[in-house]
């Protein structure tokens, strides 16, 4: 199940209040923690700490977006992250959101989860250019730039990782 | 003290006494002793005794890195502490292979004639307050004071300068330190003529230092005497002339000699010498802008540094006479055995006791400071 | 001016020359004290951020008047040659001769223009100081005798080392370094001051100043002997370590560092290799304790491992899966850097104590580790870092993309390989710089050319690969464009034809992590025959099995291992590249403590009855 694909892009466009946005922005956060989740025990012990932290991650971001959903006060909170502005120029090895496959190790689950967070991140933005200006714009740039800095989290791991210096 | 010298003895009744000069009289060159057995205001016979100044110099040299000897070697004479340091250098040099810019060696004549200067200053001082005149003392104090002043700028110490390092010397001049020099020069050539009249030519002085502790070059000769003492009985020999170091075979000067030998001739030849070394410095004062180039030679690290196996004998003319080092290494970093041949060694102790016999009781310190014995560097 | 005559009486009117005494000023001394000259050896300065207590000051103190005291809150930094001494002067002692000034090697110490002092007797201890830049009674007084080139005597320069020149090496593999000869050994080792710091920041702890001055005393066999203390693998550091020693020489921080390295080399190469081996042997345990252990790989950590349990008694049998021992350093290291005969002069000394390496034996297919844990009594697992990392950028699945640690090892097992005409290497380090180096010559034996490209993410002022190896690279010909990464390798009829790059803005955050920012508008083709991947190393744990690697703990990816390097499992250690990265001398750290932790684990295992 990969969350990045037509029909839940279909589903949260259809969307106009805020708090139903931000609903869906949660379920794709839990389908995420559930995914990584269910992926720990298939990995190899040595990487088990990736998939287990990424769940973990994925919960936070879906605690901060649960927490937004129940407060009242959104629309300032919102606000604030717009002038933010989405810097899009990092690449990591040619995301093309592989197959993880029966076994994968440490470089294909991070290059999978960067694209995760890519496709999602295009999906807010392309969301954002297509809605009026107001909150609900607001709110689609906002997720939009959360999803940016939790694949530049990634990016940095991905880079520790995979090139460890040549030594 | 000697404990021997205590002994109760039983004697007839006489007329003799011993009376104790020393370790701290002003009749006394530094810090010594001196036993003399007198008849009245006649001495019979004197004993030198050395060793209030022992430092053990020469045994802690051979306990202590190489270059770490250069703090001690000043410390051996107090007032003309230079050649002290110049001669254990070149004894290191010597056996390093080591050789001296030549910018290095004209820095060092400086140093030792300025030196050479601030002791027989201070000398003349000594001397005339052993027979009772004190303003000598004063003004050769003072005006010794001002090539102190200038050693400070040149080396940073005004008494122990640990200017000289093995390979040359530590410092190039500050800037202007040529018309300073000069200055001074100048100044105490002008003083030479107050000097002059209230020693030289005082028949207060003159009186009382002819005729006191004669030596007849026989006698030198045969005692080993050396320095302005030797040449007070005729004989022109000065290592700085007769067998050359540094760059004394470039500079013009003169060797003065005087006669018979007596405390009168000592103190005539010291005058005349300073007048030399007044010379000498301009000469070096002239000379030194036109000299660039190092202040010494590569050496290396001092904690490691072996110096081979060998040994060595030089010497330079200091103040007092013929002052010289034996080193012997054995291809350590630290010197096997060093030894100073140290002129006041002989002047103090042979030669003292020999002039004293038959003088009267008030010439006694005379005589001592008239051969400028230096108790540091008989002691070491 | 006129002679001086002893019979002229002078006339009635002579003492009327002393009236003149009366115009003239008298000598005055001020009360007060004067200011001092320039160079004046007063009271000591010390600047606490230039000193790095390395206590050269204490050494050359003729008098013994420098006590270095520890000042808890300042910097300590053993791997930059930093420590928190500073010296404290006893007045009582010192004599101002400055020879603390000329040989501090940092210039940190200076005699000050003050020169008074007074207290009183119940106050006597103010003789003895520690000096700051504010100096003695925290007045600010200006610096005298201060660190000058006249009078520095600290041996700043180092003896240069020969290298073959471009021409000379470029199609072959012979040592490109030459090494010291007798002389040029003995006037580096005398540049030593015996700081410490070396040994201080080196991950063994190797007894650097006693080697260095034992070769100073022309004593070579000594030096090996101070050598063997902490490093059965001398000839391999001594030509490849990272020197940590140098970096924190104390000389270094306004010179040129001892050059301890090439003098470790110079004493192991001094020295013949059947005294080499006796000398090693020295010390060893007379009798044998009846417990065995295995150790998988025949690396620096296996056999450093080896090397202490087997004089410690023990029977040691160690697994390795190539055809000869030394791991990385072999199959890693080009023979121009690592000479394959060096090494195995190390791996000699090993194995002429009793180690009974079984070679082309693979943990895993050959034997299980099961198998191991059920026959030994300790198993240390010293596997290293072979599996080359790939970038997976499109086209990297295909045949002429290679890992540069699989090229290496086949050139170093002396398999052939298809020398390509022209290479682009991806990677910045110093495996990067080997496998070039590597190709460039094969190319230059094969075709009478060089045609090799190198890219790297990090900007040249970051390469990791030693300033050395990139200077020797470009010397021979590989040509290296720093900034750039790599996006697709492009194919042409199915055959590898070059790297595809993107130029990169920025290879660090704002926090100071890696991680690089393209300019997709500055796009470059750099053509070849052959891709070679030198970006990362990994551990290939799969001779573990599952059930093994379930049991164990990890962290991040590495097998958890405490500060002996054992697992958590009882019986099974780990140690090397495996668990703390790529580097030797950190792996003879590891094979030690291991070896520690074996034997004293082995010594409890006896069961009272």
């Amino acid at each position: 199940m990969i969350e990045g694909h037509q029909g839940s892009y279909d589903r949260i466009k259809s969307k106009t209040s805020l708090k139903e946005v931000l609903e869906v922005a949660c379920s794709f956060e839990a389908s995420a923690r559930d995914f990584y989740r269910d992926l720990a025990p298939k990995v190899s012990k040595n990487i088990r700490w990736l998939a287990e932290d990424l769940a973990a991650e994925e919960q936070c971001h879906y605690d901060l977006l649960r927490g937004l959903a129940d407060h009242p006060d959104i629309v300032e909170q919102i606000a604030v992250e717009v002038h933010t502005p989405a810097n899009n120029t990092r690449f990591s090895d040619a995301i093309h959101l592989p197959d993880l496959g029966p076994r994968p190790d440490d470089q294909a689950v991070l290059q999978y989860a960067m694209g995760r967070e890519h496709i999602a991140m295009e999906h807010y933005q392309s969301l954002a250019e297509g809605t009026e200006p107001g909150p609900i714009r607001d709110m689609f740039v906002y997720l939009a730039n959360e999803e940016t800095k939790h694949k530049a989290e990634l990016e940095k791991l991905y880079y520790e990782t995979v090139h460890s210096g040549g030594v | 003290m000697r404990p021997e010298n205590y002994e109760a003895q039983s004697q007839p009744p006489s007329y003799d006494y011993e009376l104790n000069i020393g370790p701290n009289h002003p009749g006394i060159e530094g810090n010594y002793a001196f036993k003399l057995r007198l008849n009245g205001d006649r001495v019979i016979a004197g004993r030198a005794d050395a060793g209030y100044l022992h430092r053990g110099f020469e045994k802690l040299m051979e306990g202590r890195l190489w270059i770490q000897n250069l703090a001690i070697t000043p410390r051996i004479c107090v007032p003309d502490p230079v050649p002290m340091e110049v001669s254990y250098c070149l004894a290191v040099e010597d056996l390093c292979g080591l050789v001296v810019p030549e910018r290095a060696q004209w820095l060092r004549v400086l140093q030792l004639e300025l030196s050479r200067i601030a002791a027989h200053l201070f000398i003349f001082g000594g001397h005339a307050a052993t027979t009772g005149m004190y303003t000598p003392m004063f003004w050769g104090i003072a005006d010794r004071d001002l090539i102190l002043d200038l050693f400070e700028e040149m080396t940073g110490g005004r008494v122990y300068h640990i200017y000289n390092i093995p390979g040359g010397v530590r410092r190039d001049l500050p800037d202007g330190f040529g018309e300073r020099v000069t200055h001074t020069l100048d100044y105490l050539e002008s003083r030479l003529p107050d000097y002059d009249n209230l020693l030289f030519t005082n028949q207060v002085f003159v009186q009382r230092a002819r005729g006191c502790g004669p030596i007849s070059q026989q006698q030198a000769l045969e005692w080993g005497v050396t320095g302005p003492n030797l040449r007070a009985t005729g004989l022109k020999f000065d290592v700085r002339r007769d067998d050359p170091y540094l760059v004394y075979d470039q500079l013009e000067f003169d060797i003065p000699t005087e006669e018979p030998g007596d405390a009168w001739a000592r103190a005539l030849v010291r005058r005349r010498e300073l007048k030399e070394s007044i010379r000498i410095i301009r000469q070096v004062v002239a000379r030194l802008p036109e000299l660039a180039g190092p202040i010494r030679c590569p050496i290396p690290n001092p904690l490691a540094w072996n110096v081979p196996a060998g040994s060595t004998y030089t010497r330079v003319e200091s103040s007092k006479g013929e002052l010289a080092w034996y080193v012997v290494s054995d291809g350590g970093e630290r010197p096997y055995r060093t030894h100073v041949r140290g002129p006041s060694q002989m002047h103090a102790v042979q030669v003292l006791e020999q002039l004293a016999i038959g003088c009267r009781i008030e010439d006694v310190a005379q005589i001592m400071f008239s051969l400028d014995a230096c108790p540091p560097e008989v002691d070491r | 001016m006129r002679d001086i005559d002893h019979q002229d009486r002078g006339g009635l009117l002579a003492p009327l020359k002393n009236l003149s005494f009366f115009a003239r000023q008298p000598i005055t001394e001020p009360l007060g004290p004067r200011p001092a000259s320039a160079n004046y050896r007063g009271f000591h300065l010390n600047d606490w951020d230039l000193c790095i207590g390395c206590s050269t000051c204490q050494k050359v103190c003729d008098n013994a008047a420098i006590t270095m005291v520890r000042v808890p809150g300042l910097p300590e930094d053993p791997a930059k040659g930093i420590r928190n001494l500073r010296p404290a002067i006893d007045y009582g002692r010192c004599c101002w001769c400055a020879l603390c000034v000329d040989l501090c090697p940092t210039g940190s110490i200076a005699l000050s223009r003050e020169y008074v002092h007074t207290c009183l007797d119940s106050e006597l201890d103010s003789y003895f100081i520690l000096p700051d830049a504010r100096g003695i009674h925290g007045t600010p007084y200006p610096k005298g005798w201060a660190k000058s080139t006249d009078a520095d005597l600290v041996a700043l320069e180092r003896q240069p080392m020969t290298e073959q020149a471009p021409a000379d090496r470029i199609d072959n593999f012979s040592e490109i370094v030459a090494g010291y000869d007798a002389n040029q050994a003995l006037i580096e080792a005398s540049r030593c001051v015996q700081c410490g710091m070396c040994h201080d920041a080196c991950p063994t702890h190797m007894h650097a100043p006693e080697y260095i001055r034992a070769i100073w005393n022309g004593d070579p066999e000594g030096a090996v002997r101070e050598i063997y203390r902490t490093n059965p693998f001398a000839h391999t550091c001594g030509r490849v370590c990272t020197h940590r020693c140098e970096t924190a020489c104390s000389v270094g921080h306004r010179g040129a560092p001892i050059a301890i390295r090439w003098l470790k080399r110079y004493a192991m190469d001094a020295v013949d290799h059947e005294r080499v081996k006796q000398i090693a042997a020295e010390g060893r345990a007379d009798f044998i304790s009846g417990k065995r252990v295995a150790i998988v790989g025949a690396g620096p950590a296996g056999l450093t491992a080896a090397f202490d349990l087997v004089r410690q008694g023990h029977d040691v049998t160690v697994l390795e899966a190539q055809a000869q021992g030394g791991g990385m350093v072999r199959y890693g290291i080009p023979d121009y850097r690592m000479p394959a005969d060096r090494l195995d002069r190390d791996l000699d000394v090993i194995t002429s104590l009793g180690v009974k390496i079984r070679y082309n034996t693979r943990v895993g297919v050959d034997l299980t580790m099961e198998r191991l844990q059920a026959e030994y009594d300790a198993v240390v697992l010293g596997v290293g870092l072979w599996m080359g990392r790939s970038t997976r950028v499109p086209g990297s699945d295909q045949a002429g993309v290679k890992r540069a640690v699989d090229l290496l090892r086949a050139v170093a097992a002396g398999e052939s390989i298809e020398v390509p005409q022209s290479a682009v290497i991806i990677g910045g380090g110093n495996v990067a710089m080997d496998i070039a180096r590597t190709l460039a010559r094969l190319q230059q034996q094969r075709y009478g050319e060089v045609r090799i490209i190198l890219t790297a993410l990090e900007d040249l002022d970051h390469f990791l690969a030693d300033a050395d190896e990139i200077r020797e690279a470009r010397e021979e010909g590989v040509q290296i464009l720093a900034a750039r990464g790599p996006q697709e390798i492009l194919l042409r009829e199915g055959q590898v034809a070059g790297l595809r790059t993107w130029g990169v803005r920025s290879i660090f955050d704002q926090g100071g992590r890696f991680a690089p920012n393209y300019d997709p508008a500055d796009e470059q083709i750099h053509p070849g025959d052959l891709v070679v991947e030198a970006i990362g190393q990994a551990a290939d744990v799969a001779l573990l099995g599952e059930a093994l690697t379930e049991a164990l703990q990890w962290h991040r990816g590495r097998l958890q291992v405490d500060g002996q390097g054992r697992t958590n499992l009882e019986w099974l250690w780990a140690a090397g590249d495996t668990v703390r990265g790529p580097d030797v001398v950190s792996a003879v750290a590891d094979g030690h403590r291991v070896a520690d932790s074996i034997h004293a684990y082995l010594s409890v295992q006896e069961h009272a009855p």
